[in-house]
């Protein structure tokens, strides 16, 4: 038997798929015309603090609204205002500010950074946080002294910073660190620090990448309050709950946010962003956005002005002739990309563009298949899979839809120890109880390896998602921890 | 391949044809895969499905097939053959009254139901067994992922109760066919018969050839050499029979066994290789075990019910064989005999019929290894797994109930 050396149960290692993005970095051109959507992430909508026709700065923020969660928004050119309406942004409609651009790259710094950043207050580095929109980061933001998270600053006790890849396409975390960027997360890490004086940090790196691990480790040498570590690159391990309960030890609150219990989980990018906005003073206008998949000619990074159109960032990237659909930070819970005039928001981390498998091919299910992935042993791939022979990425089905035949593959995977078939089959039996909390299906976390992995080619994930759906419908609620929550009356308001 | 490819085309929109589309599109589907693609998140999924998940056990189940048909003839094809064609036509009708797809469920039903019958079984009764196993073990229930029975051993469980004449008493011996091929000995069977009224292991040095000691049975090779090496004249016409013995010389080291005195001969190695009478799939063990081990390892099925189930068998006959010599036959024997082997390695990981819960498999897995070594032992039936599997089948809703019961507690809301 293997020795179960694992933080999480269950999980998944994609490896080797066609299109992992290179460790190249490219600026992309300053685009004729960028999109602001008024909700990024987390937080609330905030309103327009600009009018059409208004000259705007890159960098000046042109919404806000501080009673609200939520952190500011900025124009990233230098341009002019030419619209302000509402547009249908990933499944919602929110308004949003289109910017004619006038070309220039310099952009306008926030007042008050100081490369002496330890001389501020604690008050001044909160708000230049706040400012700069680097607060939104993540699925609870950075508590700062305003409304930037359900929390306040005083009660994190933890903060873990992830960039385990675990997901089929990831930004590269040694992309990111590569160059003065370490020093410079170093530094963003020690003013988190400094803003969260309660918190005890983890970084979480994958555990396969040991010289970045070395590197990041080194650069906190003599800091004991943050703890470096691998973490094999599963999925997934990226997800916030998987992240409590792998490094921490603690028992996420099913349902709720790591800052119900006082943690805070950011990416690489959100401490860079923290750091640009102390030091340099420069507001969340970039992003460095991975272009991952067969879709793409180079997989490679590109470094774009938040708010650019998909249309300009992929230009010229895309291999021509191919069927491809694009996909939004992830292949297994991401958003499709169907209309490209859609601008990259700051958390917009991957473009992924995938082959739309729609032809049939022969004997499909008889192939050796050195190149399909799968759970299951029954292809070649798990004996040729590697660098040279990568792993296809096409968006066909594969099989027809089966009835379950509780093969347990969903079950051994789940990161969470859920069973879903057995959801699923309360669910699709519209039976909706309380049993269904029994078996604990607000513990999903909705990662979608279930469905994933399923030879019937059930959409678990969607059904467990319609069940918890129902059960709010029935006024059946989560059930609540027993242990003490924190921030739960604003996050009530907020729903 | 354009040719193929339009004929599918035109059969689709034939009006005539209409009903008959299960037909039509599980041809299509196996001829050319799906272009279905995926809808919403997750956009990229696993390459495995339920065509080739059921196509590995198939080639699992291939040495086996190949095995019997080398000990048994030709027959064994026809017999297959008859089984795919008469249960594949309930399969259809079911599909078409019920408008669904052909469910690839079936073709392992098909082949694991002519494996577990005897080689001589006329081929109306294998139709008839077939029909009756995906009718009223899987389709009643609702068809497949639904069925509570595996629907090969409903087949199984019926013929054997509706003509138990042909099922129990026309073994054929592999490699010989004609009528003198014809036994109603099986080891188990043997064993069975012979046990009862022979000395089982006798202590040599004690031994007294007496009336009551007209039969021995020998269940260990030691215990051969210890009373043949002697010399010992004790033996001189006495029935010997003997389990588990390697090899036997018949000019060499063990003099004493004369050709007469020694009825009948178990050797595990025959056992293992597939030697002796049997259904058609479950002689050749060693294939069998091989083709499970590669399931296993292919993740189609999950090594906690055939180990808990055969280590259970072997436990209890070690035991067993130990106080009661006379009812219970030796571990090993156990284990190389009937259709333990593929009954642990084929039929109880059926996930459907299976618990699915780990506890539940384990808890499975040992009720089967329990109920086959005492139907085996203290029933009137030679055969236990069967039966055994069948029985615990029924109570796999219930098995997984209590686990989950256990696993889960009720949450207060």
């Amino acid at each position: 038997m293997i020795a179960k050396n694992r933080a999480f149960p269950g999980g998944y290692r994609f490896r080797h798929f066609e299109g992992r993005p290179q460790d190249k970095l490219i600026r992309a051109a300053i685009p004729a015309t960028i999109t602001i959507p008024l909700m990024q992430g987390f937080g609330d909508e905030v309103a327009a603090v600009v009018a059409m026709g208004d000259k705007v700065a890159a960098g000046q923020i042109i919404g806000r609204d501080d009673e609200s969660i939520s952190s500011p928004v900025h124009s990233s050119v230098n341009g002019k205002i030419v619209k302000i309406g509402k547009i249908e942004y990933l499944g919602n409609e929110t308004t949003a500010i289109t910017i004619e651009s006038d070309g220039t790259g310099d952009w306008q710094s926030l007042e008050g950074c100081s490369a002496a950043w330890d001389n501020l207050a604690i008050e001044q580095i909160e708000e230049l946080i706040y400012l700069s929109g680097a607060a939104g980061a993540g699925r609870d933001g950075i508590p700062t002294g305003f409304n930037s998270s359900i929390i306040s600053p005083d009660e994190v006790e933890n903060v873990i910073i992830h960039g385990v890849e675990s997901e089929m396409y990831a930004v590269s975390s040694s992309l990111l660190l590569q160059g003065d960027n370490l020093p410079h997360f170093a530094e963003g890490t020690k003013i988190l620090r400094k803003v969260l004086p309660h918190a005890a940090f983890s970084i979480a790196l994958n555990s396969e990448c040991n010289s970045l691990i070395a590197d990041v480790s080194g650069a906190f040498a003599d800091n004991d309050w943050c703890d470096v570590r691998g973490l094999e690159p599963r999925y997934p391990a990226d997800y916030d709950e998987i992240l409590v309960s792998a490094v921490l030890g603690r028992q996420f609150p099913a349902g709720l946010l790591a800052a119900n219990i006082g943690v805070i989980v950011l990416d690489i990018q959100a401490v860079l962003a923290v750091y640009d906005a102390v030091v340099a003073g420069k507001a969340v206008i970039e992003r460095t956005i991975a272009l991952a998949g067969p879709g793409f000619e180079e997989n490679l990074h590109v470094n774009v002005r938040v708010g650019s159109p998909l249309q300009h960032i992929i230009d010229g990237m895309v291999k021509q002739g191919a069927d491809l659909r694009f996909l939004r930070n992830s292949c297994l819970t991401g958003e499709g990309l169907f209309d490209l005039s859609m601008p990259a928001d700051r958390t917009c981390s991957a473009i992924i563009a995938v082959v739309e498998g729609n032809k049939r091919e022969m004997f499909a299910f008889m192939r050796p298949g050195p190149r399909k992935d799968s759970y299951s042993r029954t292809f070649l791939s798990l004996f040729l899979g590697g660098e040279k022979i990568t792993k296809r990425c096409e968006t066909n089905l594969r099989g027809e839809l089966r009835p379950c035949i509780s093969c347990n593959y969903c079950v051994e995977v789940c990161p969470v120890s859920v069973i879903p078939h057995l959801l699923f089959h309360h669910v699709e039996r519209e039976v909706i109880d309380e049993a269904l909390l029994k078996y604990g299906i607000f513990d999903c976390i909705e990662c979608n390896l279930c469905t994933y992995v399923c030879p019937s080619k059930i959409t678990l994930g969607q059904w467990i998602k319609d069940g918890k759906a129902k059960l709010l419908d029935e006024g059946i609620p989560c059930p609540q921890p027993k242990f003490a929550l924190k921030g739960v009356e604003e996050d009530e308001d907020t729903r | 391949m354009k040719a193929i490819r339009s004929l599918l085309d035109r059969l689709y929109e034939a009006p005539a044809l209409q009903r008959y589309k299960p037909i039509i599109g599980a041809a299509d589907a196996i001829l050319y895969g799906t272009d279905e693609t995926t809808r919403g998140a997750p956009h990229v999924v696993d390459n495995i499905d339920i065509k080739r998940y059921m196509s590995f056990v198939i080639l699992a189940l291939l040495p086996a097939v190949l095995a019997s048909v080398c000990f048994f003839g030709f027959r064994v094809i026809a017999i297959i053959m008859v089984s795919y064609m008469a249960g594949g036509a309930v399969e259809v009708a079911f599909a078409i009254i019920r408008k669904h797809d052909i469910h690839e469920g079936f073709l392992i039903t098909g082949l694991i139901f002519p494996l577990v019958l005897p080689p001589t079984t006329p081929l109306w009764v294998v139709a008839v067994g077939v029909v009756f196993g995906t009718m009223f073990g899987k389709e009643m229930f609702g068809g497949t992922g639904r069925n509570i029975f595996n629907p090969a051993l409903v087949g199984r469980l019926f013929i054997t109760i509706a003509f138990p004449a042909i099922m129990t008493m026309n073994w054929q011996k592999p490699f010989v066919s004609g009528p003198e091929a014809i036994t109603s000995a099986t080891p188990l069977t043997t064993y069975k018969s012979t046990a009862k009224a022979s000395k089982v292991n006798p202590d040599v040095v004690e031994f007294e050839k007496d009336e009551a000691n007209k039969q021995v049975l020998f269940t260990s090779a030691s215990a051969v050499k210890r009373c043949t090496q002697n010399g010992d004249s004790r033996f001189d016409g006495v029935k010997i029979y003997c389990v588990g013995e390697p090899a036997y010389n018949k000019a060499g080291k063990h003099k004493r066994i004369e050709d007469d005195n020694l009825v009948r001969l178990f050797s595990y190695g025959d056992l293992l290789v597939g030697k002796e009478p049997g259904s058609m799939g479950e002689t050749c063990r060693i294939v069998i075990v091989l083709g499970g081990i590669f399931l296993m390892l292919a993740r189609v099925s999950n090594w906690r019910i055939p180990v808990s189930y055969i280590g259970t068998v072997f436990v209890l006959a070690l035991v067993g064989h130990r106080f009661l010599p006379h009812d219970i036959a030796p571990p090993v024997f156990q284990m190389l005999t009937g259709g333990l082997m593929f009954g642990a390695m084929f039929m109880a990981t059926d996930p459907i019929t299976s618990p699915f819960t780990k506890a539940g498999k384990y808890c499975f897995g040992i009720s089967c290894g329990v109920l086959t070594v005492l139907i085996r032992s203290f029933t009137g039936y030679v055969e236990g797994v069967m039966f055994s599997i069948v029985i615990m089948n029924a109570f796999t809703p219930l098995i997984d109930q209590i686990v989950l019961m256990f696993k889960y507690r009720p949450v207060k809301t």
